[in-house]
């Protein structure tokens, strides 16, 4: 029940009562998706448009010589244009060309004849770069770093006291963010001053500045939709070199013209996960205590910096020191990817964590809690370890001896991320005479359900369903959004269309009240009623009262408020898995995740991401990981059939978990905290299995086979 | 669960005895259905002497096929994959099917050729000539989803969407084959689809929900 409260006492209120938030609601979008109506920037198709193609050198990096002539005699090509003089990274791309079809387009691209000036050589692997005389990747070397923090002296000194002492090195490889819908624009320009920019991306606003720049226009006369979006994952912060070669080629035909990576494009130069090395140095007490923890880590970001990897993550030890460098390469730069960082830091710390218990002999889960901060995160592995079967779990303070056909296993992880808002967002809602809403804000829908909440949201304040209210999204000609990132979305969005909502309420109030015989504060929105809350036997349907209102209808407009919204979320998640030791291969039976997000608005969203998150974590556990050839200067598994995603086939049963002891009444964004945990928890649950630390992802059967075999020659695991 | 109405009909009635055979003759000669396709994929540059029985098609050609139960031409090189015609070269482009690795890995592309699902990243467009075409466009009547789309919506079997018709095909293909298949079934018969955000679990929940409903 809605009721008219003064402004400043707005607030979510308590969960029980929301009859539209915090209840599982379909999203919005799924007819249009389940019908192929949605529209992607890739799927716009616009009268004369025509199709560019990238062209990019197949190997090595350096100064390049491009010639566009062989390909502009070929039928049906239009235009092109040379983007650079340098390839700096493996797989830049040097040129565009566009024609009427994509088979004309493609033609067109094998015909571009890129003269690649390789005399420099290329370091396209951190041992490459760091070797003597390596080609280097920046002026200033192909290092960066060491930055310390930390205490090295303390370290020493407990390492010395310490019980049991791991020393090892762990590896994570550079994982690509796969999103289906690649890269790229639709640039609709037909000469003269405006443009409309179709673009898959995950910042609306940021969008029509830079494609401005390209086309020469002023930003405000151009317009950005994002209507649907085919994923993200953080790498699609920008317009990108298609993006840019899209409104070069339509500035120069005055056409609208299509350009979007293709799969390799994908891989080679549209973002990644950073990769990290990271040489630990840890210690612990007999009595449990994680006393010192020691790394050194080297960030593999590209001609990027690399994402920093939090460590002992959510642990706290007694003496920390961390040393951190960035060893730079001829690489696509690492890009945000869902919690930059995170995974690498937690799956080596959660790693570490269960060496040093199998090492004294210690409970997983006790030392966890011991070595963690009381309170939520106890409270999370509890529920994930009753829901896991750990308490019925033989392997609890020493792993499985690798003997047998087959063997299972269970490990933990945790996470932490921030999941706030902040300001810029904001939000118009109309409610028109014939009682039609509509929720307008330009944020995008990546596919996590923003489109809904700007429904729910709207729907709930007015005491309406979420279907009576019409969201409309992904457009920079409505109230602007926000971007994307750092899961900011919900909380940014989410006060700013309550806000609208709430002051089209108390207009709406004060407009009906003198019909009721109320006073305004007394007029209450339920059920698709409006009624005075003495009388709520009598009052009129929602679509009566609209019917009172002038032509014109009625407005609310809102902005963020950070009292509507709230930041900090922690995880925990518990995977079992199954080893056949006779193979090597893993299979994860399942992956439990308990989750705080303060006030979950859609929880069947919020289950569809949280699924989602561990199965990405799945996928970077086990499958994922971008191979170089250093000697050829090439990528060798840059397409989809040679770099494995998780399929139909190695999804686990999948459990998702709200954590109930988290009773904070606003709303916490959620997409990236449960990625976290998984490539830990997996490995840990491997090693739990059989007794085979795999030191570096993804855990492929070839490496837990040579672990097995040295399990079983008397050999220390690897 | 309910077939749809097998479009056959109207198509015999656009073109009573097309087959890919005398499509091909007319359309310029003969071609052996394999040399065409590794000719075409090899763009045109043989690696090899052609077969004797078989002639290379060049230029413009039409194909006509029954899209979604309605006869439809669509004038294509011969390298064109179904995916492009579809997409591209249709007088109303149809979108559904989404074109994400252009080398059958990943199963987005998926539509029905004879009720059977394929890559249409992977099959030219002339070798539907003469036959059905199912895309995700065609599955519902009007506002009316089908079972299949009725609960990936309800159990939320998508978030981006960008695999998503691709699945519904999938999916579909399976269901009409086997109203009572089971979960590894769906999984089995989903494996050519892939989905970055992890949507799985929702997907086999809906189609689950589609096989024990049964016919609704």
């Amino acid at each position: 029940m809605s009721t008219t409260r003064r402004d400043e006492e707005l607030s979510w209120g308590p969960r029980e009562a929301h009859t539209v938030l915090h209840h599982d609601t379909p999203r919005r979008s799924g007819p249009d998706k389940v019908r192929g109506a949605a529209l992607y920037s890739h799927d716009r198709r616009l009268p004369g448009l025509c199709y560019g193609v990238l062209v990019h050198a197949r190997a090595g990096v350096g100064p390049v010589e491009v010639d566009l002539a062989p390909a502009l005699a070929l039928p049906g090509v239009l235009t092109g244009l040379q983007l650079r003089e340098e390839v700096s990274f493996l797989g830049q791309a040097v040129a565009a060309v566009a024609a009427e079809t994509p088979e004309q387009a493609a033609d067109a691209a094998r015909a571009v004849v890129v003269a690649l000036d390789e005399s420099g050589g290329w370091s396209l692997t951190p041992e490459a770069a760091l070797a003597a005389g390596a080609a280097q990747v920046t002026r200033r070397g192909n290092v960066s770093g060491p930055d310390e923090d930390g205490d090295a002296e303390a370290v020493a000194k407990a390492l010395e006291r310490a019980d049991f002492v791991v020393e090892a090195e762990y590896r994570v490889p550079v994982q690509h963010h796969m999103c289906l819908e690649p890269h790229g624009v639709v640039c609709d320009y037909r000469g003269g001053d405006t443009a409309t920019v179709y673009a898959s991306t995950q910042v609306a606003f940021g969008i029509p500045g830079s494609a401005a720049e390209a086309l020469g226009l002023d930003a405000s006369k151009v317009r950005c939709i994002v209507h649907h979006m085919g994923g993200g994952f953080g790498s699609k912060f920008s317009m990108d070199t298609p993006g840019r070669a899209a409104c070069l080629l339509a500035k120069a035909l005055g056409r609208p013209v299509h350009v979007f990576n293709d799969r390799a494009q994908e891989f080679l130069s549209a973002g990644n996960r950073s990769g990290s090395i990271q040489r630990v140095r840890a210690g612990a007490t007999k009595d449990g205590k994680l006393s010192a923890y020691a790394v050194e880590i080297d960030r593999l970001g590209g001609v990027g910096r690399g994402a920093g990897n939090p460590a002992p993550y959510a642990y706290r030890a007694g003496a920390t020191h961390v040393a951190t460098r960035s060893i730079r390469t001829h690489t696509d730069s690492s890009r945000a990817m869902r919690a930059p960082g995170h995974p690498q830091g937690s799956y080596v710390t959660e790693s570490v964590v269960d060496e040093l218990c199998y090492g004294l002999g210690l409970d997983l889960l006790e030392f966890r809690k011991q070595n963690l901060p009381e309170g939520t995160w106890h409270r999370q592995l509890e529920r994930v370890a009753r829901e896991i079967g750990w308490y019925e779990h033989p392997h609890r303070t020493a792993p499985g001896r690798g003997d047998g056909w087959t063997a299972e296993g269970i490990g933990f992880g945790v996470s932490m991320w921030g999941g706030g808002g902040h300001d810029g967002a904001e939000c118009a809602v109309r409610i028109a005479k014939d009682g039609s809403v509509t929720s307008s804000m330009g944020v995008q829908d990546l596919g996590t359900g923003v489109r809904t909440l700007v429904a729910m949201i709207a729907a709930e304040e007015l005491g309406l369903r979420a279907q009576d209210v019409e969201p409309r999204i992904g457009d920079t000609d409505l109230p602007p959004g926000v971007g994307s990132g750092g899961s900011v979305t919900t909380g940014s969005i989410s006060p700013a269309v309550k806000v609208a909502a709430h002051e089209a309420r108390l207009a709406f109030a004060a407009h009906v009240a003198p019909v009721l015989g109320c006073p305004a504060e007394r007029v209450t929105f339920a059920g698709g009623k409006v009624f005075d809350a003495q009388t709520p036997d009598r009052g009129l349907t929602w679509r009566d009262a609209c019917a009172t209102l002038p032509g014109e209808g009625l407005s609310g407009y809102g902005k963020w408020r950070a009292d509507l919204q709230g930041s900090g979320v922690h995880g925990a998640q518990a995977a079992r898995v199954r080893v056949d030791l006779m193979t090597g291969h893993v299979q994860v039976l399942k992956m439990v995740c308990c989750q705080d997000s303060g006030l979950v608005l859609n929880p069947l969203t919020w289950r569809s991401q949280v699924n989602g998150a561990m199965i990405q974590g799945l996928g970077q556990a086990l499958l994922e990981e971008r191979v170089l050839d250093q000697d050829l200067g090439i990528a060798l598994n840059a397409q989809l059939q040679d770099y494995k995603i998780p399929g139909c086939l190695e999804i686990p049963e999948l459990v998702a978990l709200i954590d109930e002891g988290d009773t904070r009444e606003v709303p916490i964004g959620v997409g990236e905290p449960p990625v976290i945990p998984g490539p830990g928890a997996i490995a840990n649950a491997v090693h739990n299995a059989c007794g085979v630390r795999v030191r570096s992802l993804p855990i492929t059967p070839d490496k837990l086979l040579d672990g097995l075999a040295a399990l079983r020659a008397g050999g220390a695991t690897r | 669960m309910k077939r749809p109405p097998r479009p056959q009909a109207r198509t015999s009635e656009a073109s009573p005895t097309l087959s890919r055979r005398t499509f091909l003759k007319g359309a310029g000669g003969v071609a052996a259905s394999g040399v065409l396709a590794r000719e075409a994929l090899a763009n045109a540059e043989p690696s090899g002497p052609p077969r004797a029985d078989a002639e290379v098609l060049e230029g413009p050609v039409e194909v006509e096929f029954a899209l979604n139960g309605v006869a439809t031409k669509v004038t294509v090189e011969p390298r064109t994959t179904l995916l492009n015609a579809l997409r591209v070269h249709l007088e109303t482009p149809h979108t559904g099917a989404k074109e994400v690795c252009d080398r059958g890995t990943c199963g987005a592309c998926t539509v029905l050729l004879d009720d059977e699902p394929i890559y249409a990243c992977m099959t030219l467009a002339v070798r539907a000539h003469g036959r059905s075409v199912r895309t995700v466009e065609g599955l519902a009547s009007g506002d009316e989803l089908t079972a299949v789309q009725r609960e990936m919506v309800a159990s939320d079997g998508m978030m981006c969407g960008f695999c998503t018709p691709g699945f519904v095909m999938s999916m579909t293909a399976c269901l009409e084959k086997n109203p009572d298949a089971t979960e590894q079934e769906l999984r089995e018969a989903c494996r050519g689809n892939l989905c970055r955000c992890g949507t799985y679990p929702h997907v086999f929940e809906a189609g689950m929900r589609v096989a024990r409903g049964g016919a609704r």
